[in-house]
Order: structure tokens, then C-alpha cells, then sequence
């Protein structure tokens, strides 16, 4: 394709005016008024300073950002673990007849309400629910386990569950692309499969895994829903407290503590990409 | 093929065990749409009855339709948008480039609930009316980065030489591009489109935020059934779009390996005019007169009645519901809503008085006002009724298992009895938590002493190891199955429960507790503020306030319907509150700048261990 750069423009224009109109300039309302202060009655009062950031440095709200970034790894690494086998095998080892429905299938339960499939786990964590029903008659415990639910525990697996597929896409779209043929050169040429595994297929798959890892972790640093139905809203977490502030109508302190995560979450990006460079250039 | 022909047994297990992870929630849930009970808890036997409630309930099917709807337009614009995106910076360098990708990057990173605001705060900013338009813009506006990579990983992996082969056998840029370049990325653009269409079908956060009357999507609908108590309708419903979706998957399956067919063709229009058909069949079946659109809470006010006004009037309403008053202001704060009735609360009517939010109510036009009780009339926060009148009055108290729990309650002190570790549950209400924490020092709920409010955090630190959970919408269900034995509750959704489980009991403790009284206002930028009159003095009719009450359970200051109520309604504990407790009890107060004070001690509490 060699389009002029007219072409180009054109194709690029939508998409860019669309994110710039409806989603940056938002975004700059909100930095902007993260520096401004809460009125008495909600709302904004339009007078400036740093007050804002400076209540949200103190040691309470760090720890909760502490917490969220332990529950985000911890997801986006169970996601990691679980997924990177499972599109492996459906790009590379499954039977091509099967492959896509194995592929649809593993995203299949996605299509369900996310909240719904919260509220299933409820169901299935509870004191009376389906998992301590079982182990009670199969007399593996004796009294029925109470942190199932409403724990970090229930946390962490409603949110692996709920972003799952959001790890299975990229490692697949990734997976899929990698060449058998590369593979089976390297066997012939005397590589067990063991050295195929970590010195072809996963650096080939590198981009895939670092684009599963920002889908996963970035909604889960942010996540809300679970920590309030799962975790029984007695932790806070980012996402609770920034909606909470904004539902307390303390506006520009939310923006505050959004700003201030984004540019975390920026930086943090920002050395991921940096690593992922200057391993490619070795 | 020997890397085929082998797979290990632990990868086979693996697969099989990930598999099961995903489906046993879902299992779960279709097999319990078949309940034959309104919890979810206990099976109770067979039944279709889920099935024919949600295929005849109109709201249900309105959020299904609106749902569909927008995820259909935001994968087509965002899947065009997106990849479009991709091909303008294909081998683009420079600076223009970096910044087109960080561009691309910050929806993925901006957390959903940052974008949500900020969505809302510019919409009022440019005046946009909140509604089916504004949700499609920041669908849109989340989804085409999703697009932008999954496609562009793809064409990343593509080997240049291909096109550069096609343009060397004389092919144009057109032709490059519709036989080849466009071939290779169809597997990535069907995944994306897939994944947009997900995203947008499943989003709750941003649009919760972005979505104004008419535009209340199958997330937000669940969501406020979850809030008040599911009912297998839900999972009945959900289980028939699973169904639908597995069926749709079959057919693109068929297609993609045998190609399409005569058969498979009219197979796919048909379902195409079947979705559309679904999708705008309604609005064009059946026009109504007009549509009052009302913002409530959920579960509180009862179908029935609402069908009963239609059918006078032949006038649509449409009922949007809202879980905390604040995220009620926060709405209509925002601006640009056209909501014709709602129903704060009394601190938040004030506030929204202050806030020059509400129209004066024309009181010549509800001339059922004489049913109402004249105590529930000229209250502080809207002394002369101008902009008000009293819907519900409602009470926090305590609601417990009599069955679980010898003891006799009837104080907050029971919240506190470590006998019940694990057992308590309160509300995920920062006001009421602390509120019970205040009577108990026996201070105000309105307190705005800074030392009391230390008191009271402490006091609520020391409760936390007791407590199951923080919830305001399920308590009653967690009663019911046992998962707690008792719970800071409100009044409606325990006598509700009762009506299952005559073990629950409920009592308002003797330091006094938070009086509620929710009221019919309308919103100075409503667009049928004649119907919305005609609305109230409707819901005030004696008969219809009884038929209301009797559903929801909550009390309505409405002394012509007293006679009518069920005989539990009837003898309701804020009929026979001594009078001492009447005296320690409060209306909960807007504090102003003292909110920043209990949110940090919320906060901290939430924190403790």
C-alpha cells in the first residue's frame, strides 16, 4: 500500500478526532479540575492550588493504592499462568477442525453479564454454596469454610475469571502466528522440547504477552465491581474510593486521585515498553 | 507433524480444568434459572415461570433491545475506526506516529471509572443531552484502541514482502489491498469486532455514568436487580442469550468451513431481520402518546401500578431506577437529563432545593394531597411542600434471624456481640454505618464534631473483624440463606423477606436510628412536567397507594390506603415506636464540609483488618 499522505490523513482523522474530541479533552477537564476545590454543596469551585494532591499522598491513601497494585499483579499473573497453556494449545496443538470453537469457547462465557457471572460466584463462595455443599458430603472439611466469600480470595478469582479472555485473545492472536515449521527445525536440530518452548515460542510471543498483560492488569488496577459484590465492599481499593468521592460529590479530589493513578499507571507502561525494547535489541 | 500429533496429558487436563472454571459459574446459573424459587439459594423444583416473567417483562426487554443496539453501532464504527487506524499508520515514522499511539494507548490505561466521569462532566459542559447518542460516543470512544491493537498486532506479524509481491506483479494499491493485505487481517478484525462487541454489550461502569433517561442498557438493569435482591429472571435471561449466541457461533463456524451457502445466507438475513426487528420493532409497533420518564429507586414502586397508568392514560412510562442519592445528584448535577419525576430523599431534596434543581410542584393539580398524613407534611427540609411531597417514609433498624439467634435484640450494641463473628452484615451506606456508630456513643447522626467522628471510626475499626460484609442491597438475601444472622437494615426489604421466612424479625434499637422520608419531586429540566402531575396524583389515589405499598412493602403517608394495607404492613414498627426512640431519631442531614471527614474515616475503616 502506498497511499499518499492524503489517504492517510483521511484514514487516520476519524478515529483520531473521535478520541481527541470525546476522550482527551473529558480527560483534560478532569486534570484541570483536580487542582481546583469542592464546592460547599458539590460541585466545583473554580480557585486553584494543591491541596488536592496533597491530601492524596498522605499515608491512608497510599496504602490503599498499595493494595489495588498486590491485587492486579496477582490477577494478571493467575491470568498469565492459566491462559498462556490453554491458547497454546488451541493455536498449535489442537486439531484444526476444533480450533476455533475451542477458541470461541474460551471466551464464550464472556458474552454473560459481567455482573451476573459475579453474583454466580457469590452463589457458588457462599457459606451454603455449592463449593462447601460439596466438601461438606465429601467430608473433606467438617465445618463449612467462611473466607470463600467475601475475601480477597473471592476478589482475586472473580476478577481472573472476569478478565481471562482478555489474556486468551492476545497469547492466541500471538500463538497462532508463530511458524510450526521454526519449531520443528529447532527439534531436528537437536533443541528438546523444553529449549523450543523458552527460546522460541515464548520470544516470539512476547508482544502478545505484553499486550495480555495491559488488558488484564489496567481494568483490574481500576476494578470496582468485584471488590464491592465479591470482597463484601470491606476493603477499599482505587476504584472504590475514586467513586466513592465522585458519588460524595468531592469532585475534584477524585480527579485528583484518577490523575494521579494514570500517571502511575503511565509510567509503569512506560518502563514495560522500555524493557520489552532493549530486550528485542540484545 | 510430530509438534501436533503429541500433546501432553498434563496440557489436556489443564484445558479441561480452565474449561471447567469458566462454565461452572454459567452452569450455575442456567441450571437455577429453572428454580422453582424467587432466591437463588435453595432448589426448590422445576418451573418455566422465570422464563415466561422474562419474556413478558417490558423493561427487561427494553434494556435487551437498547443493549443490542448500541453494541451492534459501536463494533461497526469502532471496528471501521479502528482499523482504518491501522492501515493510515502502517510504516508511518515519526513524531506523529508515537503520539497517534499514545493516543490510542490512554483508553486502555485510563481507568473505566475516570472515563466515565470525565465522559459526563464534558457532556454537561458542551450540553449533550445524556441518552442513546452519548452512550454510543464513549463506547466508541473505549473500544476503537481494543481494535487499533489486536489489529495492529496482526499486521505487525505480516511479512511486507507480500504486498510489495502483489504491487510487483502489477496490482494497485486498491487491489493490494482488498486481495491481500485486507485476507490477512480478517482473523484479527473478527476477533476485535468480537471483542468491541463484548466490551460494549457487558460495559456497566461508563455507562452508568454516560447513560440518561431512555438509555438504560441490560447491565444497568441487572445491576439494580442485584442492588435489591435477584430474581431468577435474570439468570432466565441470560441463559436465553447464551443460547442465542451459541447459536450464532454454530452458524459463523459452518460458514467459515464449508463457505457460504444459498442456505447459509438466508439463514443470516433472516437473523439480521429478526435482530432488527427486535431492536426497533417495538418503537414502531406500538407509538405511544408520550413518555414520562422516571428515575427511582429499585424495586420501589410496583409494576402493576405502573401498567395501570399506562393503560389509563396511554401514556408511556419509562422506569429508570438509581441505588444512592448522591449518585442521583451527581446526575442530575451533570445537567443534562430529562427526567420528569424523581424520588430523593429528605436531606437530598434540600440540597437539590439549594441547588435550584427542582420545579415548584402546581399543588392545585394533585387533589388527592388531602389522603396524605399531616405529619408527614411540612417537614424541615421543604417546610411549605412547594417542591415536595412524601412518597415512602422508611426507618433503619435491624433485621435478625429469631431462629439463629436466642438473645433479644434491640440495640446497636448487637452489632457489636462477638457471639456473631462473621454474621453481621451492614449497610455499604457511610451515612448509616456511621450513624449506628454515633447513636450507640449516643451522639447525633449528624454529628460534625470531629472527636465524636474519631469515636465513631474507632468504634467501627473494632467491628470490622465481626463483619461478613458492607450491603445495601442484599441484606435481606443474606438473612434469608443464612449467610448472616443479622443485619443493619431498612425496614421494607426485611418485612419483604419476611413474607418467605417468618424466623426474620425486625427491630429498631432503643438509642434511635435514621428516619427516611423519600419524596416525589420533579426536576426543573423535565419535559413533561403535566404528566408527571398526573403521575403523582395518581400514585395518591388511596387504592393504588395501597396496591403499591403492599408490594413493595415500604409505608406511604397516605392515611385514606392505611385501612387497605396487608396486616403486617399494618402493623408496621413505626406505628408503635415509643416514643422516647421517636425523640433520639433523626433525619439524616446534608453536612457539607464535614463530608470529607467522614469519607476519610470510611475510608480508613474499610482499611482496617
Amino acid at each position: 500500500m502506498r497511499e499518499t499522505n492524503a489517504n492517510r490523513w483521511l484514514l487516520l482523522a476519524p478515529s483520531a478526532l473521535w478520541l481527541l474530541l470525546f476522550f482527551l479533552l473529558p480527560l483534560g477537564l478532569i486534570v484541570v479540575m483536580s487542582f481546583a476545590e469542592r464546592g460547599l454543596y458539590g460541585g466545583v469551585r473554580w480557585t486553584f492550588g494543591l491541596w488536592n494532591y496533597r491530601q492524596a499522598m498522605a499515608p491512608l491513601y497510599l496504602w490503599v493504592y498499595g493494595r489495588s497494585f498486590a491485587l492486579a499483579a496477582v490477577t494478571t499473573a493467575l491470568c498469565l499462568v492459566v491462559s498462556y497453556p490453554v491458547a497454546y494449545y488451541i493455536a498449535l496443538r489442537a486439531d484444526p477442525k476444533w480450533k476455533n470453537l475451542l477458541l470461541v469457547l474460551s471466551i464464550l462465557p464472556f458474552w454473560t453479564s459481567f455482573l451476573l457471572r459475579t453474583y454466580a460466584w457469590m452463589f457458588l463462595l457462599r457459606v451454603e454454596g455449592f463449593v462447601n455443599t460439596t466438601l461438606l458430603a465429601l467430608g473433606v472439611i467438617e465445618r463449612p469454610i467462611s473466607w470463600l466469600l467475601y475475601s480477597d480470595f473471592a476478589v482475586v478469582i472473580g476478577q481472573v475469571y472476569g478478565e481471562l479472555p482478555f489474556m486468551i485473545l492476545p497469547l492466541y492472536v500471538a500463538l497462532e502466528r508463530v511458524d510450526v515449521r521454526v519449531m520443528e527445525a529447532a527439534m531436528d536440530l537437536g533443541a528438546n522440547r523444553r529449549q523450543v518452548f523458552w527460546r522460541i515460542v515464548l520470544p516470539l510471543t512476547r508482544p502478545g504477552i505484553i499486550t495480555g498483560i495491559v488488558l488484564v492488569f489496567i481494568p483490574s488496577l481500576g476494578a470496582f465491581i468485584t471488590p464491592d459484590l465479591l470482597g463484601g465492599a470491606k476493603s477499599a481499593m482505587i476504584g472504590t474510593v475514586i467513586q466513592n468521592q465522585f458519588v460524595q460529590r468531592n469532585q475534584p479530589m477524585g480527579s485528583a486521585l484518577s490523575v494521579l493513578l494514570v500517571v502511575v499507571v503511565l509510567a509503569l507502561l512506560w518502563i514495560a515498553s522500555r524493557t520489552a525494547r532493549s530486550r528485542r535489541g540484545r | 507433524m510430530s509438534a501436533r500429533a503429541r500433546t501432553s496429558p498434563i496440557l489436556a487436563v489443564w484445558m479441561g480444568a480452565t474449561y471447567l472454571f469458566l462454565y461452572a459459574p454459567i452452569l450455575v446459573l442456567a441450571v437455577f434459572s429453572f428454580n422453582d424459587s424467587r432466591l437463588l439459594a435453595v432448589w426448590r423444583g422445576f418451573t418455566w415461570t422465570w422464563y415466561k416473567a422474562a419474556l413478558s417483562n417490558p423493561p427487561m426487554l427494553d434494556a435487551l433491545r437498547t443493549s443490542l443496539l448500541i453494541a451492534a453501532l459501536t463494533t461497526l464504527i469502532a471496528t471501521a475506526l479502528g482499523t482504518s487506524a491501522v492501515l493510515a499508520l502502517e510504516r508511518w515514522r515519526g513524531r506523529l506516529r508515537s503520539l497517534s499511539e499514545t493516543l490510542f494507548v490512554l483508553p486502555i490505561v485510563v481507568p473505566e471509572i475516570v472515563v466515565g466521569f470525565a465522559s459526563v462532566t464534558f457532556f454537561g459542559w458542551i450540553g449533550l443531552r445524556l441518552g442513546l447518542l452519548t452512550v454510543l460516543i464513549a463506547h466508541v470512544a473505549f473500544s476503537v484502541s481494543y481494535v487499533f491493537f489486536v489489529v495492529r498486532a496482526r499486521l505487525a506479524t505480516l511479512d511486507p514482502r507480500l504486498e510489495e509481491a502483489a504491487m510487483d506483479l502489477g496490482a494497485n494499491p486498491w487491489r493490494v489491498f482488498w486481495k491481500v493485505t485486507l485476507p490477512l487481517l480478517a482473523p484479527a478484525i473478527a476477533a476485535s469486532a468480537l471483542l468491541v462487541f463484548t466490551l460494549s454489550l457487558d460495559d456497566y461502569v461508563i455507562t452508568s455514568f454516560v447513560a440518561g433517561a431512555g438509555a438504560t442498557t441490560l447491565p444497568l438493569r441487572i445491576y439494580s436487580m442485584i442492588k435489591t435482591g435477584i430474581t431468577p429472571e435474570v439468570n432466565a435471561i441470560s441463559t436465553l442469550l447464551l443460547l442465542v449466541t451459541l447459536a450464532l457461533m454454530a452458524l459463523a463456524f459452518r460458514i467459515e468451513r464449508r463457505g457460504m451457502t444459498r442456505t447459509h445466507l438466508v439463514l443470516v438475513g433472516l437473523l439480521l431481520l429478526g435482530l432488527v426487528g427486535f431492536a426497533f420493532g417495538d418503537s414502531v409497533a406500538r407509538r405511544p402518546r408520550a413518555t414520562l420518564n422516571v428515575l427511582i429507586w429499585s424495586n420501589y414502586i410496583s409494576s402493576r401500578v405502573v401498567r395501570a397508568f399506562e393503560e389509563k392514560t396511554g401514556v408511556k412510562v419509562n422506569i429508570e431506577t438509581y441505588d444512592s442519592n448522591e449518585a442521583l445528584l451527581a446526575k442530575l448535577q451533570a445537567g443534562v437529563v430529562t427526567y420528569d419525576l424523581i424520588v430523593p430523599s429528605d436531606y437530598m431534596v434540600r440540597i437539590l432545593i439549594r441547588e435550584n434543581l427542582l420545579q415548584p410542584l402546581d399543588l392545585t393539580r394533585l387533589p388527592n394531597l388531602r389522603h396524605l398524613d399531616p405529619s408527614a407534611l411540612g417537614l424541615p427540609f421543604d417546610p411549605t411542600n412547594t417542591y415536595s411531597l412524601p412518597y415512602t417514609r422508611g426507618i433503619t433498624g435491624i433485621g435478625y434471624r429469631k431462629d439463629k439467634i436466642a438473645a433479644p435484640i434491640g440495640s446497636w450494641a448487637d452489632l457489636w456481640e462477638a457471639r456473631w463473628r462473621e454474621r453481621i452484615v451492614m449497610l455499604d451506606d457511610m451515612r448509616e454505618v456511621f450513624g449506628a456508630a454515633l447513636k450507640l456513643l449516643g451522639y447525633s447522626l449528624n454529628s460534625t464534631d470531629p472527636e465524636q467522628l474519631r469515636q465513631a471510626r474507632d468504634l467501627l475499626r473494632r467491628q470490622k473483624p465481626l463483619v461478613r460484609a458492607y450491603d445495601s442491597a442484599n441484606f435481606d438475601q443474606l438473612l434469608l440463606s443464612g449467610e448472616a444472622w443479622i443485619a443493619q437494615a431498612w425496614d421494607g426489604q426485611i418485612l419483604k423477606a419476611r413474607r418467605e421466612n417468618p424466623n426474620i424479625e425486625f427491630v429498631i434499637p432503643r438509642e434511635g436510628t435514621t428516619l427516611i422520608v423519600d419524596n416525589l419531586c420533579i426536576p426543573r429540566s423535565a419535559e413533561r412536567p403535566d404528566l408527571a402531575h398526573e403521575f403523582i396524583n395518581f400514585l395518591l389515589d388511596p387504592t393504588v397507594a395501597a396496591e403499591n405499598m403492599n408490594e413493595i412493602m415500604y409505608l406511604m403517608p397516605n392515611r385514606s390506603a392505611w385501612p387497605r394495607l396487608r396486616p403486617e404492613l399494618q402493623r408496621h414498627p413505626i406505628f408503635s415506636l415509643p416514643p422516647e426512640v421517636l425523640r433520639r431519631s433523626e433525619y439524616l442531614q446534608d453536612l457539607g464540609p464535614t463530608t470529607v471527614l467522614y469519607d476519610r474515616y470510611w475510608t480508613e475503616v474499610k482499611l482496617a483488618r
